[in-house]
């Protein structure tokens, strides 16, 4: 105890000044490095800062930002979801379905989020009410919801989606990317909802202190069931423009997505313990990873080192957070 | 002949505080020495010296007449000079058998690999020592409390202790499963072992010692041969003089109970309780370690179910099946332990208070500055001292930690409180501040305080009726104008009035 009052005024006073507690907060830190990229991949390549590239890079970062925006959720309460690539697949599929059936988009976007909400909420219940640690229930519907992505279509792609084309490549007064729109209103919602709603507040607690928050009279149970169901229900929605973009949906799809989505929160400088990270920071962390991608294309290198240079970003940037939280 | 122990003069100061003021104690082959003490007395300190957790300031130790080198002394000398502690929480692997707990850091291998058959043959031998009669492949999680005791005694006899170390071993203990303890103990005391026993149940302390030792704010205060020693005399020891208190002005209201409880049952509590809380009452709750105090705090708000028995809050039966239950009626609760149970560490000052407050709100937004003007005008009201509504949580002192978990009920408005301990590792300053609080708390009249302590001046301090707890009955309940320190004592420790 002694101890951890004489480190806290140590750490009062370095908060107290401004420059290097702003140096302390990841997002800010996360933003310089992806400026830089920019500015290092525009000289490497004429092509970078064209209108047609960067439209390519808001359309990649939209699906995995809005994956992300879920996962925030997920893992500013202290846990994982480790299904969203596969929740991803199964929803789209049964939009799909739902489509060819009804010929109705309406009801088909209405079906792949309703889709991706249930498995969410299956998520959570078997976190909270069976207790299953959320690595392994969320591993479990990984498989689960993949499963039977394949086995609706019997493993065949669902083509004929010229109506899904508005919400992948549309554009608002032919300015304004419609993905990105999508983007834009879902983290202002999400910024508003951990910001002024009980239910973002106890996100956070939660994530800090579980116990302490059941002892506060806070229904963590519930909280968490409904986190889940977030992060479900945007994966689904995430699924919808990248059918739109490419005008079909492969049951394989969303292969990988939940490392990207994770990689995301994590680079914006999310604590993996909960309770610390906020989501504008995991937009931040979408933009890199899609910058990436995008770079690597552009400069022509294998397209399987993506996974190599992703999967290292994402350790040096706990890495370099643990690093910072030592000092 | 040697001693097998001898510690003279140990002195020790933390951050400029003096805890032991030069201190004798020593111990005899095949010997129990009790020593007794309240909290804070040093009891545990001095046990730590010892046992090479902490070094000593000045002083000298001698084992078996051999001279212990202060520089360098630590747990695991200790070990090799045969000092061993069983502990009051176990540090047994629960999910291994008996015989890997038994051989845990020195399996025999051949070739490499684990011996099992020379591992459970060890184990049986070890166990036989001690007459345990328990098959060496039984798991540790499926041992009752008591065997999981003899089995830390088995460890420790078959490390060659020469030295053991009891820390209130019959706290989580049955009469029976004491007996047994106590037999254990007279067969260790024949193969010349000596053994210090830390207790404060005096009955037992006169049926197992052979010498008492009593400790007070660091000092030794007498050694006694136990035949010679009386009961409330040693108690007059621990305690020292009776202080003169100065009594606050109770304003209990006679006119109703705020809380009453008929015949609560659980596990904690096999045979049913019953007692009342009044109106604008502080009820000062005390007991040994083992009582039931925390458990009765549990039970109240939920967090432990009951078997039986009615709650009446203001008059009104309820039925609390759930923190949110208790929370949503009203009740508060500080834990033991604010930071694991009490307090969101990385979140903020503002987070932290207003966290009740939002946990029994309707709706599904809140005011953000509204949030910001109640915060700040409680940090005020409670004299917070902080660097800024933000300020995170884990960087304050444990009583401004403290402050916080208070500020959040306040917030809430509830009112009843339950404290248990809340002035655990908090310095004598901050003390004054919560008994503060926690008078201001039951200004009001509708509002009522359940306090939880197991040091007994500040019970006496802060309560207008204590109740005494042990074993998980209600031993007593004294007027706190005119109960004594010996009297709680007393009752606590399980003497009848005539005894001795």
């Amino acid at each position: 105890m002694e101890n951890s009052r004489l480190t806290g005024n140590e750490l009062g006073k370095g908060g107290a000044a401004g420059f290097r507690g702003l140096f302390r907060n990841q997002a800010v830190s996360m933003l310089v490095i992806l400026i830089v990229m920019w500015g290092v991949l525009g000289l490497l390549s004429p092509y970078f800062f064209t209108v047609d590239n960067l439209f390519e890079i808001t359309l990649q970062t939209a699906v995995i930002a809005i994956i992300g925006a879920g996962m925030t959720f997920v893992i500013l309460s202290g846990g994982i979801d480790l299904s969203v690539g596969s929740v991803f697949a199964c929803a789209a599929v049964v939009g799909g379905m739902v489509f060819t059936g009804t010929h109705s988009l309406l009801l088909a976007l209405f079906a792949t989020a309703a889709a991706g909400a249930v498995f969410g909420l299956a998520n959570g219940i078997l976190i909270t009410v069976l207790r299953i640690p959320p690595f392994i229930g969320t591993l479990g519907m990984m498989g689960v919801a993949r499963g039977f992505a394949l086995i609706f279509v019997n493993g065949v792609p669902i083509y004929g989606l010229e109506s899904y084309k508005f919400i992948g490549q549309g554009k608002l007064f032919d300015v304004i990317p419609v993905p990105t729109l999508i983007v834009l209103v879902i983290f202002v919602i999400g910024v508003f909802v951990l910001r002024y709603t009980r239910f973002g507040r106890f996100t956070y607690a939660i994530g800090s202190n579980a116990e302490a928050s059941r002892l506060s009279g806070i229904d963590v149970r519930l909280i968490q069931i409904g986190i889940y169901a977030i992060c479900g229900f945007l994966a689904g929605l995430a699924s919808t423009i990248e059918a739109g973009r490419l005008a079909i949906i492969q049951p394989a799809g969303g292969n990988g997505y939940e490392l990207l989505a994770i990689g995301a929160v994590i680079i914006g400088g999310a604590s993996t313990f909960g309770g610390e990270g906020n989501i504008v920071a995991t937009l931040i962390g979408a933009i890199i990873l899609a910058t990436i991608r995008n770079g690597l294309n552009i400069l022509g290198v294998n397209a399987f080192w993506q996974y190599v240079v992703n999967g290292m970003v994402i350790i040096s940037a706990v890495a370099a957070d643990q690093l910072r939280r030592r000092r | 002949m040697d001693k097998l122990l001898a510690m003279n003069q140990i002195t020790k100061s933390f951050y400029g505080v003096s805890v032991l003021k030069g201190v004798d104690f020593d111990l005899d082959y095949g010997e129990v020495h009790v020593l007794l003490g309240e909290n804070g007395a040093g009891k545990s300190t001095l046990m730590k010296i010892l046992c090479g957790a902490y070094t000593l300031d000045s002083g000298s130790i001698s084992v078996a007449g051999r001279p212990v080198e202060p520089a360098g002394y630590d747990p695991r000398k200790a070990e090799d000079a045969g000092i061993v502690t069983v502990y009051q929480n176990f540090h047994l692997v629960p999910h291994f058998s008996v015989a890997e707990n038994l051989s845990l850091t020195r399996f025999t291998r051949q070739r490499g690999l684990i011996h099992w058959k020379t591992v459970n043959e060890h184990a049986r031998e070890a166990l036989e020592k001690v007459g345990f009669a328990i098959d060496p492949r039984t798991k540790v999680r499926d041992l009752p409390v008591s065997q999981k005791q003899m089995l830390e005694i088995a460890i420790a006899l078959s490390k060659n202790a020469k030295i053991i170390i009891m820390d209130e071993p019959t706290a989580a203990l049955s009469r029976k499963e004491t007996e047994n303890l106590f037999k254990t103990i007279s067969d260790i005391k024949s193969r010349q072992v000596g053994v210090i026993y830390i207790s404060h149940k005096l009955e037992e302390v006169k049926q197992v010692g052979d010498r008492i030792t009593v400790l007070r704010d660091g000092l030794k205060i007498a050694t006694l041969e136990n035949r010679d020693a009386d009961m409330n005399r040693i108690i007059t020891l621990m305690i020292g003089k009776e202080v003169s208190r100065t009594q606050r002005e109770s304003a209990v209201d006679t006119t109703g109970d705020a809380l009453e409880a008929r015949g609560l049952q659980n596990e904690s509590f096999p045979s049913p309780i019953s007692f009342s809380v009044r109106k604008g009452e502080i009820l000062g709750v005390t007991g040994l370690v083992g009582s039931g105090k925390t458990e009765l705090a549990r039970a109240l708000f939920g967090i432990d179910r009951l078997s039986a028995g009615d709650l009446l809050l203001d008059g009104q039966l309820v039925r609390i099946n759930s923190p949110k239950k208790a929370v949503n009626l009203g009740i508060g609760y500080l834990s033991e332990d604010r930071d694991t149970d009490g307090l969101c560490l990385n979140m903020g000052v503002k987070e932290n208070v207003s966290l009740v407050f939002l946990a029994k709100l309707r709706s599904l937004f809140f005011n953000v500055t509204a949030e910001k003007h109640t915060v700040g005008d409680l940090i005020s009201s409670i004299g917070l001292k902080i660097a800024g509504l933000s300020q995170q949580v884990k960087y304050l002192s444990g009583g401004n930690k403290q402050k916080v978990v208070f500020g959040k009920w306040l917030t809430a408005r509830c009112r009843l409180l339950i404290l248990d301990e809340p002035t655990m590792g908090i310095d004598v300053g901050a003390r004054g501040d919560i008994y503060g609080l926690i008078r201001r708390f039951v200004e009001e009249k509708d509002r009522a305080v359940v306090f939880i302590s197991s040091d007994v001046d500040e019970i006496l301090e802060v309560s207008d009726r204590i109740l005494v707890m042990v074993g998980g009955e209600v031993a007593a309940v004294l007027d706190s104008r005119t109960a004594t320190k010996q009297e709680i004592m007393r009752y606590s420790t399980h003497v009848a009035q005539g005894v001795g």
